[in-house]
């Protein structure tokens, strides 16, 4: 055991979280608006829309994250007509590619997190508020997005814990996340198990952290589920 | 018709008929409510009476008919395809607000404590002020007996509580008309009572209700006139006393037998 040689490997990883969770809380930020988006044209009632959010979901969810990320970074910037768009300046980063990658495609997930959750809202809840004379969006606000939200949290976290290990892809396209730098000492060094053992040590902490946040949260909403103290 | 006799109604009804594909489940029916009417809609199952309470607040969608609250009248159009649609929606929020509606499964906001639910409309629909919505909902829950559970959640109630509850929900909103679709239905024997005697209070304080019902005595008891309703269309109507005694209506007289069997 040498305690100095894991001390400086853990250092090094501890330093590179800063962008694997970077990637992961932009993607999930944006991914949720995306995803929000999705959610209204895949049930919105128009039809066009709605095919467009199928489709959307099918590719997205259907194809590995790897490929949409090797798409975006290595396949786009090889189009002349991409390098000459004002769109290059943001794609030429790998950072940004990265990140939008993993927002399109968590995106997907997350409108199918969201589509459940409304379509688990009660109908007689609806109704109830329906004969109490609510305009659909006073509805939408008062009545079905708490009771969505609520519904949609613990898949919600599911969803958002697995894009923190799917953040280990970015590694791939040169960004210096856990695990290239895990990678790294790895190649550089030829031990395998210490660093790879302290960057699952990592992601494993943060996530226990995302999931105690989640179920925190889940308690603050619903205490009608909790029994009732006193 | 806005004449003296129908503004001195609470709600009418007229030749309402509704279709669900190629069921026609109302047939033409019509009723009329005066201030303080208590009235029971009996039938057996699929004879439409609880289609005829949601087609009064519109939560189905008339195929023709003319429904009026308080004197105003439900606009209505025609779409191409021969559908029935309301003209103006703000019209239908806003008579909505004024008739309570009480369900069969009670269908209180989980999300929100009894309190919540109760000044929830009065506050977001009708924009009172919380104080006073707060401090009048405090009132309809002692009203209905379940004062202690203003800061429980509905799945902490039983089936009888939440009832109360969902009635003085109703109240909360000071509605013009109360619609109550088969409000025991859905909970046990034992907990029938009590719901059964808040409903009995408020028609004893004058309120105008329309009562959909399988309580027998009940409805007899407690109507100024029960409309039976059969296949689509009131086979007979008539105040408690004459028409639990003497029906014209076999159907009738059948029905009331296997009801009390």
């Amino acid at each position: 055991m040498d305690i100095a040689f894991i001390w400086a490997t853990f250092l090094r990883l501890i330093a590179a979280l800063q962008v694997t969770l970077s990637v992961w809380a932009l993607s999930v930020f944006f991914g949720a608006f995306i995803a929000a988006g999705v959610t209204w044209m895949r049930v919105g009632g128009i039809r066009p829309l709605e095919w467009f959010a199928r489709a959307y979901i099918f590719v997205f969810r259907g194809a590995p994250l790897l490929i949409q990320l090797f798409i975006v970074y290595y396949g786009l910037s090889s189009f002349p007509a991409v390098r000459a768009s004002i769109f290059w300046p943001f794609l030429r980063d790998a950072f940004n590619c990265a990140t939008l990658s993993c927002a399109l495609c968590t995106a997907a997930y997350q409108s199918e997190i969201f589509r459940g959750a409304l379509a688990g809202v009660p109908n007689g809840q609806i109704e109830a508020a329906r004969a109490c004379g609510m305009s659909k969006s006073l509805l939408f606000r008062r009545i079905i997005f708490p009771i969505a939200l609520r519904q949609a949290l613990p898949a919600y976290s599911t969803e958002v814990i697995s894009m923190v290990k799917a953040t280990a892809l970015v590694s791939l396209v040169t960004l210096w996340d856990v695990m290239s730098v895990a990678l790294k000492i790895r190649n550089d060094t030829l031990v395998t198990y210490t660093p790879l053992l302290i960057a699952g040590a990592i992601y494993f902490v943060v996530n226990y952290m995302i999931a105690r946040a989640f179920i925190f949260i889940e308690q603050w909403l619903s205490p009608h589920l909790r029994a009732r103290s006193a | 018709m806005p004449d003296t006799q129908a503004d001195s109604y609470a709600l009418t009804v007229e030749g309402l008929h509704k279709r669900f594909g190629s069921l026609e489940v109302l047939k033409g029916v019509s009723l009329v409510a005066r201030e303080g009417d208590v009235i029971s809609i009996l039938g057996s199952s699929g004879s439409g009476k609880s289609t005829l309470l949601r087609c009064i607040n519109l939560l189905d969608t008339p195929d023709e008919g003319v429904v009026t609250v308080a004197g105003e009248t439900i606009q209505m159009r025609k779409l191409r395809d021969g559908r029935s649609v309301p003209a103006d929606r703000r019209q239908v929020d806003r008579i909505r607000s004024e008739l309570g509606m009480v369900f069969q499964s009670f269908n209180l906001w989980s999300h929100m404590t009894i309190l919540e639910n109760l000044i929830e409309a009065p506050v977001h629909v009708q924009k009172r002020p919380r104080a006073e919505c707060v401090e009048e909902a405090h009132a309809l829950l002692a009203k209905v007996g379940i004062s202690d559970k203003a800061s429980f959640y509905p799945t902490h109630l039983s089936g009888g509580q939440q009832q109360r509850a969902a009635i003085a929900r109703a109240l909360a909103m000071r509605p013009k008309v109360m619609l109550f679709d088969e409000p025991t239905s859905a909970l046990d024997p034992e907990l029938v009572g009590e719901v059964l005697r808040v409903m009995r209070s408020l028609a004893d304080e004058g309120r105008t209700m329309l009562i959909v019902t399988h309580e027998m005595n009940f409805a007899r008891d407690v109507s100024d006139r029960v409309i039976f309703l059969h296949q689509g269309l009131v086979e007979d109507e008539g105040p408690p006393a004459e028409l639990f005694s003497n029906s014209k209506s076999e159907r009738f007289r059948q029905f009331i037998a296997t009801e009390r069997s």
